[in-house]
C-alpha cells in the first residue's frame, strides 16, 4: 500500500502551544518529517511604540513581553538606559530589585511546570502550581499593588520602599515553599510515564545549541555552563552564594530538572537577602538629602530629574531572565524619546532551534520538547 | 498630616428581616417575574419557560479556550482552585468551538489574529454569549497606537459582558461572569432561536 | 588587546575605525567584506550572536551585530553602515545558524536585505504587508486589514470591509 506525505497544520488556536502559535508539519503517517513555525499572531508593534514614549512611559510596555514573569523584563530595560546616563542606583534598592525578580523566577517556574505537565495530561500540577502563585502574587501585591503587571521598578530605583509585614510574610512563604518543592519532586520526578515521554527526547547538543542562539535553562540543559549572572555579573550578584544548575543530557529531562533546581537556588539566594537587606538608612535619605520644596526626604528612588534626556549613544544590556538571555539595545539620540528600541527575546531565540530538534518524532514528543523550552508568545511577536 | 485610618471590622452589611407581608411577597422574586413579564407583554406561562430555559442556559456555560495574551494567564488563574469558576458552572474549558456557548477574548487581537477569532465565533452553535475581557480586547488598550492591533474586538464580533483592566483581577472576572448570568437571565423568546444576535 | 584591535590588526583594510560602546569594543566593518570578517571573528571564538540591530537613520541604514564569547568572557560589536536608496548586505546564516531569524525580523520591520540567506519572507507580518514599519517614513495612517484566502493564507488590503462589523 502506497502511502503519501501530507500536511498537518496544528492552527493558532490549540490548547497546547501557549499561545497564538502555528506549525506546519509535513508528516508521513505519525512520523515529522519537516516542521515550519509561524510566528506574528501575537505582533503588537512594542518597537515602534517605544519611538514614541519617552523612557519613562515605555515601562509599562515591557510588562507585557513576558507577562508570566514581569520584573525582569523591567529590570532589563531599566539597566540599559542607567548605563546609558550613568544613574547611580543606592543599595538597598538593588536590593529589593533582586528580591523582586528571584521571587519572579520562583513564579515563572511554577507555570511552566503546570503547563509542562497539563500538556502531558497530568492536570494535578497546574493545581498545585497556581495555588503556590497565588501565595506569591499576594506578595507581589503588598509590594506593588498589581498581580502580573507590574511597572514596580523606575529609571535609578524602585517606585517603592517594602511595606510593613512583607518580610514575615516572605518568611512564611519561602519555609512553604520549601517543602512543597519536595513534594512535587517525589510526584514527577520518578514517574514511570513522565521518564518515558521526556528522557531522550528533543535532543539538542551543545554546539548546536550555541550556534542557535540558545540561552538560559533550555542551554543548560545541554551542559553548558553560560549563566549570565555569573558570566557578566550585574546588580549584587557578585555578593550571593548561588551556583548554576547544569545538567549534561542534553534531553527535555535534563531541562525540566534545571529549572526544578532552579527554584531552589532562588529560595537560597531570597534567604541571603532577606538576612543581609541593608537597614532603612541605606535609602537615599543621607546620601541625596532632603527634596526642597516639600522638606520630605526622598525614597528609594534616587534624585530624578523631571525631563530626562540622557545623552546620545548607544548601548546593549542583558540579563538571565528566567526563560533565557533578555537584552535591550538602546539607541538615544539626547532627546527625551529613545530613537530606537531593539528587544532581543529570550523564546524569540530559543524557538529557532525546535524545527531541528522534532524532525523524526511524534505529535506528543514535539509537544514535549516544545514545553521544555518554556515559550511565551508574547516575548516571541512582541 | 495625619493618615486616616477606617476600621473596616466596624462596618457589617446587614440585611433587614423582611416584617410586612408586601415585603415578604417582594423578597420571594414572585413580584419582580411579573412586572418584567408585563413589561415585555407576554404571557405568565411562557415567561416562566424561559426562566426555565435562561436558568439552565446560565448554569453551565462552557468557555472556549481562546485567550490570546496575558490576559489569557488571569483566565487560568480564575480557574484554577482559589478562584473557582467551576462553581458557576464553567467546569471545562472545550478546546473546540462546535462544543461550547461561550468565548472569552482575553488578550489583544491584532490584525493578523482578526480573521480566525471572528472564524472561531462563526463556528459556535446558537444560542452564544462573547466576554471581552481587558482593555485590550475592549478597545485596543495600550496598544491603541499601533499599526498591527485591531481597535476593540467588538469591530469584528458582537460582545455581550466588556471587562475592563489590564489585567483584570480574578474577582473582576466574576463580577463580569455574574453580568453575564444577570443578562441572561432577562433575556426572552427570541433568544431561543438567536433571533436577538 | 580587546577583539576590535585585534581584528584591526589581522584584517587592517575592512575596519574602517575601532572604538568603545560603554564597556563593549566596538569596530566598524565595510560592508563588502562581513563575511570573512564574521568567520576571522568566529575563529576567536566570539561563539554566540546575541542581536542583530537594524536601524534608519535619515541619511544611512545601519546594522549592528553583537557577539560574545564564552571562553574568554568578552563582548564585540561590529557596525555596517549601508546606503538609504537600497540597503543589502551579505547573509551570516553560514556561520550561525541563529541569524536566520533574526535577519528575517530585521528584513521585515526595517526592510535590509539580506543577500544569501536561504528564505528571506516576512515573519513577524503577514506576507503582502505593505511597508517596513520601523522605517521613519512608515505611513501610520493607512490601516491595513488582514482576512483569509481560500487555501488559509492571509490576504493583506487597505479595505477592511469584508471584516469589519460597521464602518
Amino acid at each position: 500500500m502506497e502511502t503519501d506525505e501530507f500536511i498537518l497544520n496544528m492552527g493558532p488556536v490549540h490548547p497546547s502551544t501557549h499561545g497564538v502559535l502555528r506549525f506546519k508539519l509535513r508528516m508521513d503517517g505519525e512520523i515529522i518529517k519537516d516542521c515550519q513555525v509561524v510566528l506574528g499572531y501575537l505582533h503588537r508593534g512594542t518597537e515602534k511604540l517605544a519611538e514614541m514614549k519617552t523612557y519613562l512611559q515605555f515601562i509599562p510596555y515591557t510588562d507585557r513581553l513576558d507577562y508570566i514573569s514581569a520584573m525582569p523584563n523591567n529590570y532589563a530595560y531599566v539597566k540599559a538606559v542607567e548605563e546609558l546616563a550613568g544613574t547611580e542606583v543606592p543599595l538597598r534598592a538593588e536590593y529589593i530589585r533582586v528580591l523582586a525578580m528571584e521571587l519572579n523566577r520562583i513564579v515563572n517556574h511554577l507555570v511552566f511546570m503546570g503547563s509542562l505537565l497539563l500538556d502531558l495530561g497530568a492536570s494535578t500540577m497546574i493545581m498545585y502550581g497556581f495555588r503556590e502563585r497565588e501565595k506569591a502574587l499576594q506578595l507581589f501585591e503588598m509590594l506593588c499593588g498589581a498581580r502580573m503587571t507590574f511597572s514596580y521598578f523606575r529609571i535609578g530605583g524602585v517606585r517603592e520602599d517594602l511595606p510593613e509585614g512583607f518580610i514575615p510574610k516572605l518568611n512564611e512563604f519561602m519555609n512553604d515553599m520549601e517543602k512543597r518543592i519536595t513534594d512535587y519532586e517525589d510526584l514527577i520526578n520518578g514517574n514511570e510515564i513522565f521518564l518515558m515521554r521526556m528522557k531522550n527526547i528533543g535532543v539538542i547538543s551543545a554546539e548546536e545549541a550555541i550556534n542557535y542562539g540558545m540561552t538560559g535553562p533550555s542551554l543548560r540543559g545541554s551542559g553548558v555552563n553560560y549563566d549570565i549572572r555569573k558570566m557578566e555579573p550585574y546588580s549584587i550578584y557578585p555578593d550571593l552564594d548561588f551556583k548554576a544548575c547544569v545538567y549534561p543530557e542534553c534531553d527535555s529531562y535534563a531541562r525540566y530538572m534545571v529549572r526544578v533546581d532552579e527554584m531552589r537556588e532562588s529560595l537560597h539566594i531570597l534567604r541571603q537577602i532577606v538576612d543581609t537587606i541593608p537597614e532603612s538608612n541605606v535609602i537615599a535619605t543621607q546620601k541625596y538629602g532632603v527634596a526642597p520644596m516639600t522638606g520630605m526626604p526622598y525614597t528609594a528612588q534616587t534624585y530624578f530629574p523631571r525631563i530626562f534626556t540622557p545623552p546620545a549613544g548607544e548601548v546593549y544590556s542583558r540579563i538571565e531572565a528566567p526563560k533565557g538571555e533578555l537584552g535591550f539595545y538602546v539607541v538615544s539620540d539626547g532627546t527625551t524619546k529613545p530613537y530606537r528600541v531593539k528587544i532581543r527575546s529570550p523564546s524569540f531565540c530559543n524557538l529557532t532551534a525546535i524545527p531541528k530538534m522534532v524532525v523524526g518524532l511524534k505529535i506528543p514528543d514535539l509537544i514535549a520538547a516544545f514545553g521544555t523550552i518554556d515559550v511565551v508568545l508574547g516575548d516571541v511577536d512582541r | 498630616m495625619d493618615p486616616v485610618t477606617i476600621d473596616t471590622t466596624k462596618f457589617k452589611p446587614v440585611r433587614r428581616k423582611p416584617e410586612t407581608a408586601l415585603e415578604k411577597l417582594e423578597d420571594t422574586g414572585l413580584i419582580s417575574t411579573v412586572l418584567a413579564a408585563r413589561e415585555r407583554k407576554g404571557l405568565i406561562l411562557l415567561t416562566t419557560i424561559d426562566q426555565v430555559f435562561n436558568w439552565a442556559r446560565l448554569s453551565s456555560l462552557w468557555p472556549v479556550t481562546s485567550g490570546l495574551a496575558c490576559c489569557a494567564i488571569e483566565m487560568m488563574a480564575t480557574a484554577m482552585a482559589h478562584h473557582d469558576i467551576a462553581r458557576f458552572g464553567m467546569e471545562i474549558f472545550r478546546a473546540s468551538p462546535r462544543q461550547a456557548d461561550l468565548m472569552f477574548v482575553a488578550g489583544t487581537v491584532t490584525k493578523r489574529m482578526a480573521p480566525r477569532v471572528k472564524k472561531l465565533y462563526e463556528m459556535m452553535p446558537d444560542p452564544k454569549w462573547v466576554i471581552s475581557v481587558g482593555s485590550c480586547a475592549n478597545t485596543g488598550g495600550p496598544y491603541h497606537e499601533s499599526y498591527a492591533v485591531l481597535k476593540g474586538v467588538d469591530n469584528i464580533i458582537p460582545v455581550d459582558v466588556y471587562i475592563p483592566g489590564c489585567p483584570p483581577r480574578p474577582e473582576a472576572w466574576l463580577y463580569g461572569i455574574i453580568q453575564l448570568r444577570e443578562k441572561i437571565k432577562n433575556e426572552g423568546y427570541g433568544a431561543k432561536w438567536g433571533l436577538n444576535k | 588587546m580587546n577583539g576590535a584591535e585585534e581584528l584591526k590588526q589581522s584584517l587592517p583594510s575592512s575596519v574602517i575605525s575601532t572604538g568603545m560602546q560603554i564597556n563593549k569594543p566596538l569596530a566598524v566593518i565595510k560592508k563588502e567584506d562581513i563575511l570573512p570578517v564574521a568567520s576571522k571573528v568566529k575563529e576567536m571564538d566570539f561563539d554566540q550572536l546575541s542581536v542583530i540591530t537594524g536601524i534608519d537613520y535619515q541619511d544611512r541604514f545601519e546594522v549592528i551585530y553583537n557577539f560574545f564569547s564564552y571562553r574568554k568572557k568578552e563582548n564585540l560589536v561590529l557596525k555596517v553602515i549601508l546606503d538609504h536608496d537600497s540597503p543589502a548586505v551579505d547573509s551570516l546564516t553560514s556561520l550561525w545558524k541563529g541569524a536566520d531569524w533574526l535577519e528575517r525580523e530585521t528584513y521585515d520591520l526595517v526592510g535590509i536585505k539580506f543577500t544569501g540567506h536561504p528564505n528571506l519572507t516576512r515573519i513577524l507580518l503577514p506576507e503582502g504587508w505593505q511597508g517596513h514599519p520601523l522605517r521613519k517614513d512608515y505611513d501610520m495612517d493607512t490601516e491595513q486589514f488582514v482576512t483569509i484566502g481560500e487555501d488559509g493564507e492571509d490576504i493583506v488590503s487597505t479595505d477592511g470591509s469584508k471584516l469589519l462589523r460597521r464602518k
